[in-house]
């Protein structure tokens, strides 16, 4: 009967155009879980009397259990204003960005969006999912100066979409129970690649379960790659890469001597670089910021057994300033087709701004706008290392972006990944690991 | 010669269970290494050298999971879905495939390779559009949702009608002779037949189901709607992996599986000889 | 449905609807619970997504129309050779294997052995845990220099430990690796489809065969094989498929923590999810599924034609 098979096409084709046009509009009945009623697990209640009318904003973020700061936001944005319940949407850390752009492109009713990477953010602009904010910048005379010069970083065309509330940079964290015992001076705030190399060699030492590591590189490529871009004459998005090899030669000889964890091994195992800091086994590990409070935190829990502790500022070339580092923001935008626009541009206010700050830095993390009041508080947290040269290293000097501001970053992302992983594996060598970003990341480029 | 035989024979026995025996060992080392982990704190879990059986073992791990992420809840909700689709499936299924197998009628063979066809498709192609689609219809994080998308599978259908071919047009035949409408020959002859068949489609639509993980990540983005995958995702967090935890939980949510499998085996028990075919 | 008998049919006058009709509108009633909730969930979609082969979109700004361009972009595109060239390697590396092994199984715990349920519920363990936990246990084992398998090839052969192949980690041995882990995760799966297609072989063929004088080997070849064809097709058609289509175990075994995969390992569909998700090529990807798509249905095809001529 062909009758049937024609009625299912006509059925079928009119539902996919109407979907094709329900792509732009959002014009569905809310039969999902109305904005309104809080009747999720996941809304801080409201008070009683609500000044204006009730608003909820959903937030998208990641690892809401393990991340400290979101609550306490969340209370002090409620305080100031009680008829405002924000929701939180917990979109997992793995894949946060796709996932993310998935949402927004399925419609989700998304308000505030925290901002993982530079890859993803430039996906997200590119596909008009982001509100412009200069304008609201210039409304409320937000100064994007207090954010270091990184704001500037992740312009697109003049325009703005996003604001950092929270600033990490790469520092040198190190055991000082090791360095005790070997009897070895403490790593420095002023340190070159080869003496951090000379260091991690001279405190390598044991063999089996006993082994101690100088030195330990989580499998991130920027925890490798990024050595290069320190004396500011390259970056990673311009197609020539062979200025890594010192980088990479230097790397690799220490994973030959044994100086470091085999990439390989840490890879396949997924081996965390928090475990192999809390085990005693490596005396120094270059690592983001991100970690202090987590640090602070297991010590306190019992679960590092690491408890004596300090940070350093990161290595530099030579010729280079001490406290020159990478750095990765974490930024909020706002969904351009939010309903909630005004409220939700507030709220990205707070936490962006001086108030915001405040509530992160005492959580232990460093906040985007970072002044001499925030570092203070943050090495005045109880667990907080308290020698000096921990304090010091807060300072920094220049902050390199791990991965700039690019149309096609995210692209250049997936090709550097690939080709660190083949160079560390040993699976290619560093000279065709290099030719083979040159030659992709070029032919990208001139697309 | 009877003899030789039974030696050959007993020698074969033997040399089989030796093999068996080795092989079940070699599948149970992972789980014995997973269970082993369960009672570990996360940086013990890939420790060198293995410890095969932990020094503390932390049982504080098993009710951890409890009370870091609401496991039962997840649980709940896994049970839940599982179970409705699996029961759609089953249901539409063998009712689809009866007419695949069973009854001619126009089209048949094209709809069927279609079918089959669309087996194929991996579902990252048409990801997007269906959340399109299920937006626009007002069901983005509800368990309708995944409800819908997975009930309705080709693959059952294939299944069983892979099944039903085996089973002799004779019967229906004789079913029609003595007046049974084809609803009443589906219900009263197929399905008591093929309960193999329809024993393996539960366990494995109700195994997809539990474990399914893309599905609910998309859709199911309120927590109190989210599934034991995602839940264990949950312990990958950016900054540590707690390997402890996700493994004392893949633990506990294998175990409802392990006994839906253990109560359908005698399904699979069943001779044919028990349904009547002979005469 | 009133109950007819054919009498009855042959007798009665032709009414607004013949036989051939209605014998038709019954079998769709069949199929139509079913073909419904398939067609409007999944086959839309479907449709859409290979409308979308057609269109340069990136998710959310409008499509634009660009005819065979993604196409002709396919046969350039190196990177996708690969990776339809490690999915083909892959396939034919798992579907004889896993056939091989699930048979012999399911025919070995079809006898009456002893611990036969405890036996067949291990088998089949590794299909039902997390994949999760499951990947990083067999990416522990076999680890580079942590893992019991090389230490224990250390040992035995006294190859030092940076000499043995780095398995996952290992261009060379990655797919071996893989395709080892499939078999052993999956063989329970396919396990239990043949123990349900032997359980519904009549047991008066083998009493027959053995009257006629036919040994062990004589029964299997002649009883048990063709009579556990539509099994065997039915077996090999979803082994093909989801050999295809595989994702999900390559990622948990492969990935690092950025979740991607490098040249020796990387999957169409692994493609296709970065180049609409990464990338924002959705009509790239579509492109790509097609491509899949149409290779499976060529081999469904194949298949489907050697069954009708084998099968009854």
């Amino acid at each position: 009967m062909k009758l049937k098979r024609f009625y299912g096409m006509t059925f079928a084709t009119i539902l996919s155009l109407s979907a094709l046009a329900g792509c732009s509009g959002n014009n569905n009945n809310e039969g999902s879980a109305a904005t309104a009623a809080p009747e999720t697990g996941n809304t801080a209640n409201a008070s009683a009397e609500p000044k204006q009318d009730p608003v909820t904003l959903k937030w998208a973020l990641w690892d809401w259990e393990a991340t400290a700061y979101y609550q306490p936001l969340i209370d002090a944005y409620k305080a100031e204003h009680p008829n405002v319940t924000i929701e939180y949407v917990d979109l997992g850390s793995t894949d946060y960005m796709t996932m993310l752009s998935t949402q927004l492109s399925g419609g989700a009713d998304l308000d505030v969006l925290t901002i993982k990477d530079i890859p993803g953010y430039s996906n997200l602009v590119k596909q008009n999912h982001l509100e412009p904010l200069k304008g609201f910048m210039g409304d409320k005379n937000i100064d994007p100066s207090v954010y270091g010069g990184t704001v500037e970083q992740i312009e697109v065309n003049d325009e703005v979409y996003a604001l950092p509330f929270r600033s990490d940079f790469w520092v040198v964290y190190y055991n000082k129970d090791l360095f005790d015992k070997a009897g070895v001076e403490y790593p420095s705030n002023d340190m070159t690649f080869d003496q951090y190399d000379e260091l991690a060699r001279k405190m390598t030492s044991g063999s089996g379960s006993e082994k101690v590591y100088g030195a330990h590189y989580h499998t991130w490529r920027s925890a490798v790659q990024l050595f290069g871009i320190l004396d500011g004459k390259n970056n990673v998005v311009g197609g020539n890469y062979d200025f890594l090899k010192p980088t990479y030669e230097r790397i690799l000889k220490e994973q030959e001597d044994g100086i470091v964890m085999d990439y390989a091994t840490l890879k396949t195992s997924s081996t965390h670089y928090s475990g192999v800091f809390y085990n005693n086994s490596v005396a120094m590990m270059n690592m983001g910021s991100w970690f202090i409070a987590t640090q602070i935190e297991k010590v306190k829990s019992g679960e590092s057994q690491s408890t004596n502790w300090g940070i350093v500022k990161y290595p530099h070339p030579d010729g280079v300033e001490a406290g020159t580092t990478l750095g990765t923001i974490t930024s909020l935008a706002v969904n351009q087709k939010s309903k909630n626009k005004e409220a939700a541009l507030d709220f990205m206010n707070f936490v962006t701004g001086e108030e915001g700050a405040k509530v992160i830095a005492s959580t232990g993390t460093i906040p985007a706008i970072k002044n001499d009041e925030v570092i203070s508080s943050i090495t005045s947290i109880d667990g907080f290392p308290t020698d000096d040269n921990s304090k010091a290293a807060l300072t920094t000097v220049q902050t390199y972006l791990e991965m700039p501001m690019h149309e096609k970053s995210a692209d250049i992302e997936v090709i550097l990944n690939e080709a660190h992983d083949n160079i560390m594996t040993k699976n290619a060598s560093i000279d065709e690991g290099l030719k083979d970003m040159n030659t992709r990341v070029q032919q990208l480029l001139n697309n | 010669m009877v003899g030789t035989n039974k030696g050959i024979r007993i020698g074969t026995m033997v040399l089989v269970y030796i093999l068996l025996f080795a092989t079940v060992l070699c599948m149970l080392v992972p789980y014995i290494w997973m269970l082993s982990s369960s009672l570990k704190l996360n940086k013990d879990v890939f420790s060198f050298p293995m410890q095969w059986i932990p020094a503390n073992p932390r049982w504080g791990n098993f009710v951890d999971i409890w009370t870091r992420i609401p496991l039962d809840r997840f649980i709940y909700n896994t049970a839940k879905l599982s179970i409705i689709v699996t029961i759609l499936q089953l249901l539409t299924s063998s009712f689809a495939a009866y007419a695949f197998s069973k009854l001619q009628f126009r089209g048949k063979n094209v709809l069927f390779l279609g079918y089959i066809a669309t087996i194929a498709i991996p579902w990252q192609a048409y990801m997007v559009p269906q959340f399109i689609l299920m937006r626009y219809m007002g069901l983005n994080n509800t368990h309708l949702a995944i409800i819908l998308l997975q009930a309705f599978s080709a693959f059952g259908v294939f299944l069983m009608r892979q099944f039903y071919q085996g089973v002799p047009d004779e019967l229906c035949e004789a079913a029609r002779i003595d007046g049974l409408s084809e609803y009443g020959i589906w219900a009263r002859i197929m399905l008591p037949l093929s309960k193999p068949a329809l024993s393996t489609l539960t366990i494995f639509t109700f195994v997809a189901t539990w474990n399914d993980f893309l599905g609910p990540m998309i859709y199911l983005t309120d927590t109190k709607l989210k599934t034991i995958q995602i839940g264990l995702r949950m312990f990958i967090s950016q900054y540590s992996a707690e390997y402890g935890l996700i493994m004392a939980a893949s633990v506990v949510s294998i175990i409802p599986v392990v006994i839906v499998f253990l109560a359908l085996q005698k399904y699979f028990v069943q001779g044919v000889a028990a349904s009547g075919i002979k005469g | 449905m009133q109950n007819e008998t054919i009498l009855d049919t042959k007798k009665i006058p032709k009414r607004h609807l013949s036989k051939g009709v209605r014998e038709n509108l019954v079998a769709y009633s069949f199929i139509a619970p079913n073909f419904i909730g398939f067609a409007v969930f999944t086959l839309v979609p479907m449709f859409f997504a290979f409308i979308l082969a057609f269109v340069k979109w990136d998710g959310a700004n409008p499509m634009k129309y660009i005819g065979l361009d993604n196409f002709t972009r396919l046969i350039k595109d190196t990177t996708f050779h690969k990776a339809l060239w490690n999915t083909i390697v892959y396939t034919i590396g798992v579907v004889p294997f896993t056939m091989i092994v699930a048979l012999a199984l399911a025919i070995l715990l079809n006898q009456k052995i002893m611990a036969r349920n405890f036996m067949r519920t291990v088998f089949f363990f590794p299909y039902v845990a997390s994949l999760v936990a499951v990947a990083a246990v067999w990416n522990f084992i076999f680890s580079p220099t942590m893992g019991p398998i090389n230490n224990i090839l250390h040992t035995l052969t006294g190859i030092p430990l940076e000499d043995l192949p780095r398995w996952a980690a290992d261009k060379h041995w990655a797919m071996f690796t893989v395709i080892l882990f499939t078999v052993w995760k999956n063989m329970g799966y396919y396990m239990v489809i043949y123990l349900a297609g032997l359980q519904g072989i009549n047991p008066e063929l083998y009493e027959a065969a053995e009257l006629d004088g036919a040994n062990a080997w004589r029964r299997f070849r002649n009883v048990t094989i063709p009579q556990l064809a539509p099994t065997s097709f039915f077996v090999l058609m979803i082994l093909v498929i989801n050999s295809f289509k595989v994702y999900d175990i390559f990622i948990n075994l492969f990935a690092g923590a950025d979740n991607q995969l490098n040249d020796s390992t990387r999957v169409m569909v692994y493609q296709i999810y970065n180049t609409a998700f990464r990338s924002l090529d959705y009509g790239y990807a579509s492109a790509m599924a097609i491509v899949l798509f149409l290779l499976v249905l060529g081999i469904t095809i194949v298949q489907f034609r050697g069954e009708k001529k084998y099968g009854q």
